[in-house]
């Protein structure tokens, strides 16, 4: 008897199980709810492959960017807009992965673990979602870049709000063109934000990070003789330079993006000091935008010799940045060596007026600069528009930067670069501006970054 | 401690009667003032129900003058659910639901009777058994495919599933008293009616009641020698009947295939599965409100995916409370087999419970892929009267070791004194162990 009954207590190793089945039930729900909510055989949300109702995205003036009527998923009014904003806002179907559609779909379609799509049914709607894109800049940007690929972000480095991310091709989204499909060169990448998931060849606007590495490692590297003869050799080869640039001094070699002076520069600096600059500004690492992960870039010096070496510090050899890196370690010069990561959704509204979700700027902890490096970049960076580039071709926006002309494979024009930002309070704004294979830096990117932010002022 | 289980022991019946009244008129009022047409249908259906619960409990209790219907709340709370959900889908349903629990309540206090004297039990074993051999054959001959299974008979315009009958027969015939355990120790004539009845279930293609039978022999092997290395033995034995019916038929594997692939093939092998998934979402913990479900319109809604319905109209919570309620049947079948005046009720009881919690499992975390899908019923909320039948009878193994319970007026019919070991080793055994060990030392 006495056996029997205490046998009987094995079976709490049933109920234990059991309980465990519930638990992890729970749990799958909680990880999972949102993805399988939003299936698209879930009759709640869909009807004949389009969702019902989902909430709306503005514009940071409230224009509308995307709103359902019905089953109809309406986008803004302006065309200009419609194409410019392409890749912030998203499609439906999905094709656009880093776009609000894809990225914030539980939200759209009304659901949260808590509610399930109980507020969907209820106020027939999803979450609003509020940006903080600028539609002007938008589309000054759209119209700046014309039929050319790339890209144009601009963010504020003093809170993370990503006024313009625009990438080109681009499409109008209420008329999708039939030959997406068909006309690869036109359309290449068409689906990607080029703004957080391309890399390029940078070209000369990764000397911002060589001058970092000689600021912090040459005690007199501003009062130093260097004399540029059109090239530099090397133990193993040459590095040119396109112009014989004569004897100059470092703040000179910056503005006229000398490739002899910072080539021998950097290998003065070995390649331990100069990858970890690199490291320290995260040219390795990928980071958030919201919840879009930007692509990882690409600098690596492992298997690098002297000439390898020379052309990675101004940005050639294998090295690949993203523009959206690039951006951030601008804000981060402008801001005293403090990185913010930047953010596009300003908050998300529930049907029932409630702020669920608020965007918040987080201190990137990939990238690094110093405060007293931030600012003599920032002078060199500032000296480069008045003394080589230009304050007339920004007026009125006190700019600092550094173009690039990055070469690319051979027969094709470099991508056009210009990195940079706004030294005005009221002005806090950061910009990148990449045009593939649009030639030189200086001549094709400049008057495109002018233009978008002249459209904030 | 002491004072809560004096607590527990001293609570309201009718307080909690009331209860359960109260929830089943909130879960019933949807649906009744859903549709004026069908509410005149649907009111006398759960005013009966209601009346059947106060009924039972006032008679129950003046005649046993017993006040720990625990138990059987927990019951109905789960059959008003069932009854809801199956008016919410058809009035037809909800009837025919109604009736089941009342031959379910009559199945429980039947089997309570003959359950009451061990003697006729022990003595009634053999020819269940046989009777129950004979069913599964009978179904066999007769049965036609349904579903995939051939585990139906219709009868008069009722379909009636046998192997739910075989259940309650298992564990009866498997219960045994001590006196019983003492003068045989082998399980061999058990372990040939369960090889007979699994086997039979194989051939009707219904691996999930086969699951649930084996399990149910492990439990009760268990209870009745508390030998892990025969169970070990079966285990490893079962392990290899299941890698034969695999290698010679293979449609059995791919059956399973789906498993943790669902996604992959939404629309054919994880179709149920990832729509009960899909709309438990949707619920959320709260549910969208009775009726207001999508999952109810796939096939099979109310009687396998019911604890999905559940789950998105009446909330994830709600889903969480009835799993607690399985829970607490396996606890109370627990601590009630200790109490028990006989070992035939406390194997019962254990077994009982066993058995609901395990297809209680194999339901909710199979329509969810936590485990294979196998088909198997949800006890006491599956649209389906032999399941409902079953469960209430199965709920009286649980529900006698409960009532005749050992107290201080009456001694246990084997004293106490008499020597324990119930092992199927033969102490003789233990004492060469013993010996070797001493040589070896």
């Amino acid at each position: 008897m006495k056996h029997t009954t205490k046998r009987a207590l094995a079976l709490y190793v049933l109920v234990v199980a059991f309980f465990a089945g519930a638990v992890i039930l729970t749990v799958t729900l909680y990880v999972n709810g949102g993805n399988w909510a939003s299936n698209r055989v879930n009759r709640h949300l869909y009807s004949g492959g389009q969702l019902v109702s989902a909430g709306s995205i503005y514009a940071r003036d409230g224009e509308v960017l995307a709103k359902s009527d019905g089953a109809k998923r309406e986008y803004a009014k302006n065309k200009a807009l419609r194409a410019a904003t392409l890749h912030t806002v998203g499609d439906t179907a999905g094709f656009i992965a880093t776009g609000m559609h894809s990225v914030y779909k539980q939200e759209l379609s009304g659901y949260s673990f808590i509610n399930g799509v109980y507020l969907l049914k209820e106020y027939g709607r999803g979450s609003d979602i509020y940006l903080t894109i600028d539609p002007k800049a938008s589309i000054a940007a759209y119209q700046a870049l014309g039929n050319n690929k790339g890209t144009v972000g601009v963010y504020n480095y003093k809170t993370g709000e990503i006024l313009c991310m625009v990438s080109t091709p681009t499409y109008d989204i209420a008329n999708k063109p039939k030959d997406i499909a068909e006309n690869l060169e036109k359309y290449e990448g068409v689906y990607m934000n080029r703004f957080i998931s391309g890399l390029y060849t940078p070209g000369s606007v990764m000397k911002v990070m060589t001058a970092a590495a000689a600021i912090e490692n040459i005690p007199d590297i501003y009062t130093r003789p260097f004399e540029c003869t059109g090239k530099l050799q090397t133990a193993s080869g040459v590095v040119t330079c396109p112009s014989v640039h004569g004897k100059l001094d470092f703040e000179k070699a910056m503005n006229k993006s000398c490739n002899s002076v910072f080539a021998q520069v950097a290998i003065e600096l070995g390649k331990e000091k100069i990858q970890a600059q690199a490291d320290a500004m995260g040219l390795n690492a990928a980071f958030k935008v919201g919840r879009a992960m930007t692509a990882k870039g690409t600098f690596s010096l492992a298997t690098a010799n002297d000439l390898d070496l020379g052309w990675a510090s101004i940005g050639q050899y294998t090295t690949l940045t993203n523009p959206c890196r690039m951006i951030t370690i601008m804000g981060a010069i402008a801001n005293g060596g403090v990185g913010l990561s930047p953010f596009a959704v300003d908050r998300i509204v529930s049907p029932t007026k409630t702020v669920t979700q608020r965007g918040t700027t987080t201190v990137s902890t990939v990238l690094t600069i110093n405060a007293v490096t931030a600012q003599k970049l920032k002078e060199l960076l500032r000296s480069n528009v008045k003394n080589s580039y230009g304050d007339s071709r920004f007026p009125g926006l006190q700019m600092c930067g550094k173009t690039g002309t990055a070469q690319v494979q051979d027969g094709k024009e470099p991508h056009a670069w210009f990195v940079g930002f706004s030294q005005r309070a009221d002005l806090p704004l950061a910009v990148v501006v990449v045009v593939e294979n649009g030639g030189s830096g200086a001549g094709n990117a400049i008057p495109i970054a002018n233009k978008v932010l002249q459209a904030l002022v | 401690m002491k004072q809560a289980v004096v607590k527990i022991n001293n609570y309201k019946w009718w307080l909690m009667l009331a209860f359960v009244t109260a929830f089943q008129l909130l879960s019933a009022m949807p649906v009744v003032f859903e549709d004026k047409q069908a509410s005149a249908a649907l009111v006398p259906i759960f005013a009966g129900l209601i009346a059947v619960e106060w009924a039972y409990f006032i008679v129950n209790r003046l005649i046993t003058k017993r006040q720990d219907f625990e138990l059987e709340m927990i019951a109905f709370l789960l059959c008003g659910t069932s009854i809801v959900i199956a008016a919410s889908v058809n009035t037809g349903y909800a009837l025919k639901q109604l009736i089941a629990v009342l031959l379910g309540l009559a199945a429980h206090i039947v089997l309570l009777i003959i359950l009451r004297n061990v003697d006729t039990a022990m003595f009634l074993r053999v020819p269940v058994a046989f009777a129950s051999i004979g069913l599964l054959v009978l179904n066999l001959l007769l049965a036609k495919v349904t579903n995939g299974t051939l585990n139906w008979i219709e009868v008069a315009g009722f379909s009636i599933q046998p192997s739910e009958i075989v259940k309650i027969a298992f564990i009866f015939v498997g219960a045994v008293t001590l006196e019983k355990l003492q003068s045989t120790q082998s399980l061999t004539k058990y372990l040939v009616f369960s090889v007979t009845c699994i086997g039979a279930l194989f051939l009707m293609r219904d691996f999930g009641t086969a699951l649930i039978f084996f399990f149910t022999f492990v439990v009760i092997a268990f209870m009745r020698s508390g030998d892990i290395r025969t169970l070990f033995f079966v285990s490893t034995g079962a392990l290899l009947g299941a890698g034969l019916v695999m290698y010679f038929k293979p449609y059995v594997v791919t059956r399973f295939a789906t498993y943790r692939h669902i996604w992959e093939s939404i629309n054919e092998g994880g179709f149920q599965q990832t729509r009960v998934l899909i709309y438990t979402a949707s619920g959320g913990l709260f549910g969208l409100g009775i009726g207001k479900g999508k999952l109810r319109d796939i096939y099979a809604a109310s009687t396998d995916l019911v604890f999905g319905v559940i789950c998105e109209e009446w909330g994830l919570l709600l889903g969480l409370a009835v799993l607690t309620l399985y829970g607490f049947l396996a606890v109370y079948a627990i601590h009630a087999s200790r109490r028990a005046s006989s070992t035939y009720y406390s194997i019962a009881a254990v077994s009982a419970a066993g058995l609901l919690l395990f297809q209680a499992a194999l339901n909710v975390y199979g329509i969810t892929d936590l485990l294979p899908l196998t088909g198997v019923t949800l006890p006491f909320v599956s649209r389906g009267g032999t399941s409902m039948i079953c469960s209430w009878a199965l709920l009286a193994f649980i529900k006698s070791a409960d009532l005749y319970r050992q107290n201080n007026n009456i001694k246990p019919s084997v004293p106490r004194a008499q020597p324990q070991n119930t092992g199927r080793l033969p102490s003789t055994g233990n004492n060469s162990n013993s010996t070797g060990r001493r040589q070896s030392g």
